[in-house]
C-alpha cells in the first residue's frame, strides 16, 4: 500500500473543522468526509497537522474543547530537526509564519504522490511550496 | 457502551505505542492469504503479509471511526450533512477536474443525476456532468454547422 496523497490541514482549517459556527465548518466537514471515504476505499490517504499549525491554533490534544477534533484521525507531524531546519530558511526566505514555513517543510520533506493542502491563505501556500507541486484547495 | 465511548476507546488503542504483538486466531481465506503473500512477494507493496494486513486495517480502522464521528455530528447538526453536489465539487477539487472551476454546474447536474440514480456517488457526479457538456458542445457545433450550410444553400 503506497501512500498516494497526505492532506494538510492550515489553522484555519483546523478552527473551521472544530468550530460548528465558524462559517467555514461545513466547508471542512465536506472536505474532511470525502477524504475519510477515499481512505476507506483506497487506504491511501493520510490527514495530517503539523506541529507549529497546532501550536497557533492553540489546539491541545489534552483539553476538553477540543475533543470533537481530537478523534478523528488527524495525525501530527512533528516539528523535528530536519523539519525546523527547512523551515527556519522558507521563513526567511518568505517572510511567511512560523506555522507556514512548518507547513513549507513538510510539503519539502513529503514522499507521497500528491500533497494537498486545506488552506484559508493560497498565496502564502504558494510561497512555501517554493515550486514545489502541490495541490492547494481554498477554503 | 456508547458509540461515543467506543470511539474513543478506538482512537486511543490505536494510538497506543505499545509494541507487544498477538498472535490471533483469525482465520482468512486461503486464496486470499496467498494473493496476499504474492502481493508482497513479488509486488513488494508491504515488508510482509502481517505489515500489509495491520497497515490495511489500521487504515480503515481510522476512516470507520473518523466517519462515525461525522455521523455523530451530523445527528446533532443536521444542516451540515454534506450534499451530494458539496461532495462533488470536493472530487472534483481532489481529481483536478477542470469542472471545479464550475461549482453551479456540478450542483446543476448533480440535483440532474439523482432523480436517475437515487444512491449516485460524487464521482457519478462528474461522469453525467462532463458527459452532458459533452452532449451540449457537440449539440451546438451540429447546430452551427446546419446554419452554416443552410447559408451556404442561401446564397447560392
Amino acid at each position: 500500500m503506497t501512500l498516494k496523497r497526505i492532506v494538510l490541514l492550515d489553522n484555519e482549517a483546523v478552527q473551521a473543522l472544530r468550530d460548528p459556527a465558524h462559517h467555514k465548518h461545513q466547508r471542512v466537514l465536506d472536505e474532511v468526509e470525502f477524504a475519510l471515504k477515499r481512505v476507506a476505499r483506497t487506504l491511501s490517504v493520510r490527514v495530517a497537522v503539523p506541529a507549529a499549525v497546532r501550536v497557533e491554533a492553540g489546539w491541545d490534544r489534552t483539553a476538553p474543547s477540543w475533543a470533537f477534533i481530537n478523534r478523528f484521525p488527524i495525525e501530527d507531524v512533528l516539528l523535528d530537526t530536519g523539519h525546523a531546519n527547512t523551515a527556519a530558511g522558507i521563513a526567511k526566505r518568505t517572510g511567511v509564519s512560523v506555522a507556514y514555513a512548518h507547513i513549507g517543510a513538510v510539503i519539502h520533506s513529503m514522499e507521497a504522490d500528491h500533497v494537498m493542502v486545506l488552506t484559508s491563505d493560497p498565496v502564502d501556500l504558494r510561497k512555501v511550496a517554493e515550486g514545489k507541486p502541490i495541490q492547494v484547495v481554498t477554503i | 457502551m456508547t458509540r461515543e465511548e467506543a470511539i474513543d476507546r478506538i482512537n486511543e488503542l490505536l494510538g497506543s505505542t505499545d509494541p507487544e504483538t498477538i498472535n490471533t486466531s483469525m482465520r482468512i481465506p486461503k486464496a486470499l492469504r496467498e494473493a496476499a503473500a504474492l502481493a508482497v512477494d513479488e509486488l513488494g507493496v508491504a515488508p510482509s503479509t502481517t505489515v500489509m494486513a495491520a497497515n490495511a486495517l489500521r487504515s480503515l480502522l481510522e476512516a470507520t471511526v473518523g466517519l462515525a464521528v461525522l455521523e455523530l455530528h451530523y445527528e446533532e447538526y443536521p444542516q451540515f450533512r454534506p450534499t451530494l453536489a458539496n461532495l462533488a465539487v470536493v472530487a472534483a477539487e481532489w481529481d483536478g477536474n477542470p469542472l471545479a472551476q464550475q461549482p453551479e454546474l456540478i450542483r446543476r447536474y448533480a440535483e440532474e443525476i439523482v432523480q436517475r440514480h437515487p444512491g449516485a456517488e460524487p464521482e457519478d457526479v462528474l461522469l453525467w456532468a462532463e458527459a452532458r457538456e459533452y452532449t451540449a458542445a457537440a449539440q451546438k457545433r451540429a447546430s452551427a454547422e446546419q446554419a452554416s450550410q443552410a447559408d451556404q444553400r442561401g446564397a447560392a
